[in-house]
């Protein structure tokens, strides 16, 4: 509950430093906030080029349209996971000098990262008429999967932000894994190429597996998300944010002599 | 006396700092020399206790490394202590390192609203002290130039002009009372002592004792991570100048 409170007593600072997360990162670059599109469209290129060759099985329709709704969104979450880990390691510098709530670091990383993930969703949209695929109805499920991701992140980050701190070579490790888990995710095919074998069964205990799954269910196929599943991961992502705040409350006192 | 009339109370406090000689940070490290025990515990305080009540203006002295800095962090929360408790009534600035939070690439006048957040401000407050602000850093068209661009002296100017225009109940000060020129060091201390007569409660640290003679009436002297001597400005100085003879 205090959380709240001082979250709402610094949402001043909460909101400037999500603005100058999303202003910025790209402040002195030629193309600006453009490279918040250029970025995933280039890797979505690519990919378009590259994968269809790899793997004679991914042949979808529109697969350009099926690459894009995927790499966005693990764009937020993967640059979310490799900033957040370090956000509060990079602020070092206030975190010696003020006190503020330091749980604000993490969440304004992720909420910088959804805000991002918002404004290309315009991608996605032109992409979608572009390819003929248009709008649907189940995309009202779209705000649900967003939550879910959004939490998702947060939790992760405020364990791996905290422990960064102690043990500096975890932002190694989680880049590496994060790098991994991008190719444990369907992001570049669809999960049903691996049928019911057991690699299947071990993409599904990724979590972001079913928020891909689910966005691609509402944007690309028009479908009902697997609201069950997606539901389970909701459920995990909250406890995750309350037991990653419990460690980072925990930590957090030793902080200013750590950094 | 009554709880609602203390502005800080430090109870039974002690901190102290692991210091190493070679620092473990990454995870190879920590495994690989967890039984090192390389780190030598300094107690840089040691049950410290007082009550500085509203309205206070308390002066810290003491000589350098005595803890003095250490236990203005303290109050902050900035860091936390090994033992005891600090509880402090009140909204609190601190004044112990100016600029938190500049960025350089934006404008003074974006500055004023990163710095300020981070002091738990919200926007409608900001504006309601820009103006006061702006002109009492007498940055003047200055103020919508990128920070970068700024001399250190105006950096330090716009910084203390934001910090002392907070609002705060409590003010903790650390050794700034040599910002800027001649004319601006007046001028804050003026603002000190404005503050000061209103019910605000203040704690400078600050080796300057002229200054602190005319500022305050408490002087509590800091002495190897203990109180030595708390009572009147007075008396706290001479007894604190005598060792020095």
């Amino acid at each position: 509950m205090k959380l709240f409170k001082d979250l709402y007593a610094y949402r001043e600072l909460l909101k400037n430093n999500v603005k100058k997360d999303v202003r910025g990162k790209y402040k002195g670059s030629f193309l600006g906030v453009l490279w918040t599109f250029m970025n995933p469209l280039l890797m979505t290129l690519v990919y378009a080029i590259v994968f269809p060759h790899l793997m004679k099985s991914a042949t979808y329709e529109h697969y350009t349209t099926f690459l894009i709704i995927g790499i966005l969104a693990w764009n937020w979450f993967g640059q979310c996971i490799s900033q957040g880990t370090y956000s509060v390691l990079g602020n070092g510098g206030i975190i010696k000098k003020v006190y503020f709530p330091r749980e604000i670091l993490p969440i304004s990383v992720v909420t910088s990262g959804l805000i991002n993930y918002l404004i290309t969703l315009v991608i996605i949209a032109i992409f979608l008429i572009c390819s003929g695929i248009g709008f649907n109805i189940c995309m009202v499920w779209l705000p649900l999967i967003i939550v879910t991701q959004y939490f998702l992140t947060l939790g992760i980050i405020f364990i791996t932000s905290a422990l960064n701190v102690y043990a500096r070579d975890l932002e190694y490790f989680v880049s590496f894994f994060t790098q991994m888990l991008f190719y444990a995710t369907p992001i570049l095919y669809s999960i049903e190429i691996f049928g019911e074998s057991k690699i299947a069964s071990i993409i599904r205990l990724n979590p972001m597996t079913a928020i891909i799954n689910s966005y691609r269910d509402v944007l690309y196929w028009g479908n009902i998300p697997h609201v069950k599943s997606l539901l389970v991961v909701l459920g995990f992502s909250l406890l995750l944010c309350y037991i990653g705040l419990l460690i980072f409350r925990k930590l957090s006192k030793g902080f200013a002599e750590e950094v | 006396m009554n709880t609602k009339d203390i502005a800080i109370k430090v109870e039974n406090v002690t901190k102290s700092f692991k210091l190493f000689y070679d620092k473990p940070s990454t995870l190879k490290e920590r495994l690989i020399f967890w039984n090192k025990k390389k780190a030598e515990e300094h107690t840089v305080l040691e049950n410290v206790s007082l009550d500085i009540k509203k309205g206070e203006t308390v002066a810290l002295i003491g000589i350098n490394g005595s803890g003095k800095s250490t236990l203005l962090k303290l109050m902050t929360k900035i860091i936390y202590p090994t033992k005891g408790k600090i509880t402090t009534n009140g909204k609190l600035t601190s004044l112990l390192e100016l600029g938190a939070g500049f960025h350089p690439d934006f404008t003074g006048r974006e500055n004023i609203y990163f710095n300020a957040a981070i002091f738990g401000l919200t926007k409608q407050e900001i504006d309601k002290r820009l103006n006061t602000i702006i002109e009492f850093s007498e940055l003047g068209e200055f103020i919508d130039s990128p920070v970068r661009t700024y001399s250190s002296g105006m950096y330090m100017r716009l910084a203390f002009s934001v910090a002392i225009n907070v609002d705060a109940e409590i003010l903790l000060i650390d050794e700034i009372l040599g910002v800027g020129d001649q004319h601006f060091q007046e001028k804050c201390f003026a603002k000190l002592e404005e503050l000061r007569d209103s019910d605000k409660t203040i704690v400078i640290v600050s080796h300057s004792l002229d200054s602190l003679k005319k500022l305050c009436k408490r002087a509590i002297w800091i002495c190897d991570g203990k109180v030595k001597l708390d009572g009147k400005v007075e008396e706290v100085f001479k007894k604190y100048l005598d060792t020095f003879k």
